[in-house]
C-alpha cells in the first residue's frame, strides 16, 4: 500500500475545485482509467474526466461530503481547513476527510422517497444518499474534530486484472 | 465558453449546460432557469451532452427548473446525459421521471 496523499484546504467553497481533481486523479490511479491524450486538441486539460464507474462513485460520493462539510460543519462561513487523507490500494480506495466544525447529525437524515415521481422530486437532501449509495462503505465520527471515511473497492475482476 | 446557454424559437427553449453542475456553478443557473420559468415556455430541452460532472445541488437546480416549467403548464425533457451525470439521475431513480 503506497503512503496516504495529504491535502488541506480551507473550508469554503472556493477550495472545492482543488480537492475534487486531486480525489480524481488519485482514483483514477487506482482504476488505472485512460488519460486523455495531453496531444489531442480538442481535449480540454481542465475537464475532470470520471468515466470509469470506479472514478465516478468516488468523486460524486466526495464531493457530496466536502459540500456537507462546508455547509454544516463550516455554516458557509469558513473559519476552519478540511484536512484530507487518501489512501490508495490495489483494491480500492480510502478517503478520510476531517473537519473541525459542527458535528453533523447523520442520524436525522431524511430517507429519499422509495417511488419518485413528478410531484416527490426532490430539491435537497440528496447529498448523503448519493455518497452513500456510491460507496462500499461510509462512517462518520463526530468530534470536533469530525471525521468522514469513505471507501471504494475495485470490482474484483478488474482487481485480478491489475495483479497479472 | 459559458457554461450555460438558452436559445429560444417560437416554440422551443434550450438549455444547454456545459462542464460542471455543483454548488459552485448553481447559483447562476438558478437565475436562468427563474428568467426560463418566468417567460413560460411551451416546451424546454436541457441538452446535458456536454456535462461532466453534477452533485445535488446541480441536480436540484434542474429539479426546480422542471417543476416551474410543469407547473406553468410546459414540458421539459432532458436530453444527451452521459456517464457521471446519467449515473447520478439513475441513483437518484430520475432517470424514469426525465426519461432518459
Amino acid at each position: 500500500m503506497a503512503a496516504p496523499i495529504r491535502l488541506s484546504v480551507p473550508g469554503t467553497l472556493r477550495y472545492r475545485p482543488i480537492a475534487v481533481r486531486a480525489v480524481a486523479e488519485a482514483a483514477r490511479l487506482v482504476s488505472c482509467s485512460v488519460q486523455p491524450d495531453p496531444r489531442d486538441p480538442s481535449a480540454d486539460p481542465l475537464t475532470i474526466d470520471v468515466r470509469h464507474p470506479f472514478d465516478t462513485a468516488v468523486v460524486s460520493a466526495f464531493m457530496e461530503i466536502f459540500n456537507n462539510v462546508v455547509i454544516h460543519a463550516y455554516q458557509r462561513r469558513g473559519g476552519g481547513m478540511i484536512d484530507l487523507e487518501i489512501t490508495l490500494a490495489n483494491d480500492g480506495i480510502v478517503i478520510e476527510i476531517t473537519d473541525s466544525g459542527r458535528p453533523f447529525d447523520i442520524d436525522n437524515v431524511t430517507p429519499l422517497p422509495t417511488d419518485l415521481d413528478e410531484e416527490s422530486l426532490p430539491e435537497g437532501g440528496m447529498g448523503i444518499h448519493i455518497a452513500k449509495t456510491m460507496l462500499d462503505d461510509m462512517t462518520y465520527e463526530p468530534g470536533p474534530p469530525n471525521l468522514w471515511r469513505l471507501y471504494k473497492r475495485l470490482p474484483a475482476a478488474q482487481v485480478a486484472v491489475g495483479r497479472s | 465558453m459559458p457554461p450555460f446557454e438558452v436559445q429560444r424559437t417560437s416554440d422551443l427553449t434550450t438549455l444547454t449546460v456545459r462542464g460542471s453542475l455543483d454548488i459552485n456553478s448553481a447559483p447562476a443557473l438558478a437565475e436562468e432557469i427563474d428568467q426560463i420559468v418566468a417567460s413560460r415556455p411551451g416546451r424546454v430541452v436541457v441538452d446535458l451532452s456536454t456535462l461532466d460532472l453534477i452533485d445535488s445541488s446541480g441536480v436540484a437546480a434542474l429539479v426546480k427548473l422542471y417543476k416551474g416549467i410543469r407547473n406553468a403548464g410546459g414540458s421539459m425533457t432532458i436530453s444527451g446525459a452521459r456517464d457521471q451525470p446519467l449515473a447520478i439521475f439513475k441513483l437518484l431513480r430520475m432517470d424514469k421521471v426525465f426519461n432518459l
